[in-house]
């Protein structure tokens, strides 16, 4: 076979494919947790300490992480890499969703997040702004993995 | 209806879905989603449950983003290129996972093999035994039809840097199945 053909053939995967699974019912459940992040009243509940309330916390957290790290990645990216403190960007907790779709949004936007600001880091290592909003994202996630096994 | 003729039907539905309506997302997803998918699963090194998060996040993600999208390009266009991004972002989470990655030093040195017929499964085979990053620019490049100075903007890398990987992919995908073979 030579190469044109070969190519051709890499060039025929190239093609739809259906998932195994029809998607659309979680993806459904994720959206309606995404609106409720996304609603602009959050209504005050009865008591502070409730998990909806510590829910509702964690979503307005982790919006204004959204446009803090928006910020940070617009100022960090022109600078050079460096190899020093790249083993903390590299520091890449495994993907965890959890099962209640209420809280799955959460977590892909903390995960979304979080691989930004690693990617980040990797460009400008010597960055403190970035290094705390790691962290604090990182904190955010645990704190979304209690509220998950509290959930049950 | 495949979503390169509905460019000009799902306008409708793209404006009913950005001001919030869920059925008109959900005619999207189901006329996207197997180009969507398709790319994604390519990328995620042909990892179904892998590819199947990616593309529900990716959906997500488009979701979140419709109420910005300027119909400057297709939206099958755009979902497509957002999708992509959301895979490659989860490349570059797992760039430092090393064992998802088949380097050079897990090869035989079989010297120059020469191309070599393989089936379907087996190139994809192939191809998901590809490191994370060479696999992308093999597929976005030999699969996808991607440009080396596309593929260099999305990946955050020079086009000579695109062009480097893209050989070494190459070189490592004709061992993989000279070695297969």
């Amino acid at each position: 076979m030579n190469e044109f053909e070969w190519r051709r053939q890499l060039r025929d995967l190239r093609q739809p494919l259906t998932p195994r699974r029809d998607l659309w019912a979680s993806l459904d459940a994720a959206l309606d947790n995404v609106e409720r992040m996304d609603a602009p009243a959050i209504q005050q509940t009865s008591s502070v300490h409730s998990p909806r309330h510590r829910r509702r916390w964690l979503v307005g957290a982790c919006l204004a992480a959204s446009v803090l790290l928006a910020a940070g990645i617009g100022w960090h990216r022109l600078q050079a890499p460096t190899d020093t403190q790249i083993a903390r960007a590299d520091r890449a907790p495994a993907s965890w969703k959890p099962a209640d779709p209420r809280l799955a949004g959460a977590a892909i936007e903390l995960d979304a997040a979080r691989m930004e600001l690693q990617l980040a880091i990797r460009q400008a290592p010597h960055s403190p702004a970035l290094q705390r909003l790691l962290d604090r994202t990182e904190l955010q996630q645990t704190q979304l993995r209690q509220l998950a096994d509290q959930a049950g | 209806m495949s979503p390169a003729s509905a460019g000009a039907h799902d306008t409708d539905d793209v404006r009913a879905a950005a001001a919030g309506d869920r059925h008109a997302f959900q005619r999207l997803y189901q006329l996207h989603v197997g180009r969507v998918h398709g790319a994604v699963y390519r990328l995620a090194g042909y990892d179904h449950a892998r590819a199947e998060d990616l593309t529900q996040d990716a959906f997500i993600r488009a979701w979140q983003k419709l109420p910005g999208f300027r119909h400057e390009s297709a939206f099958g266009t755009w979902l497509y290129r957002l999708a992509v991004n959301v895979a490659l972002m989860d490349i570059r989470a797992r760039g430092a996972d090393p064992v998802s990655m088949l380097d050079d030093d897990h090869l035989p040195d079989t010297g120059e093999t020469p191309f070599c017929a393989a089936e379907r499964e087996e190139l994809e085979r192939a191809i998901g035994l590809l490191p994370p990053r060479a696999r992308a620019v093999l597929v976005l490049h030999d699969i996808e039809g991607w440009r080396h100075e596309e593929i260099g903007n999305e990946l955050g890398m020079a086009i000579g840097t695109s062009k480097a990987q893209l050989h070494r992919a190459r070189g490592l995908l004709r061992k993989v199945l000279g070695e297969s073979s």
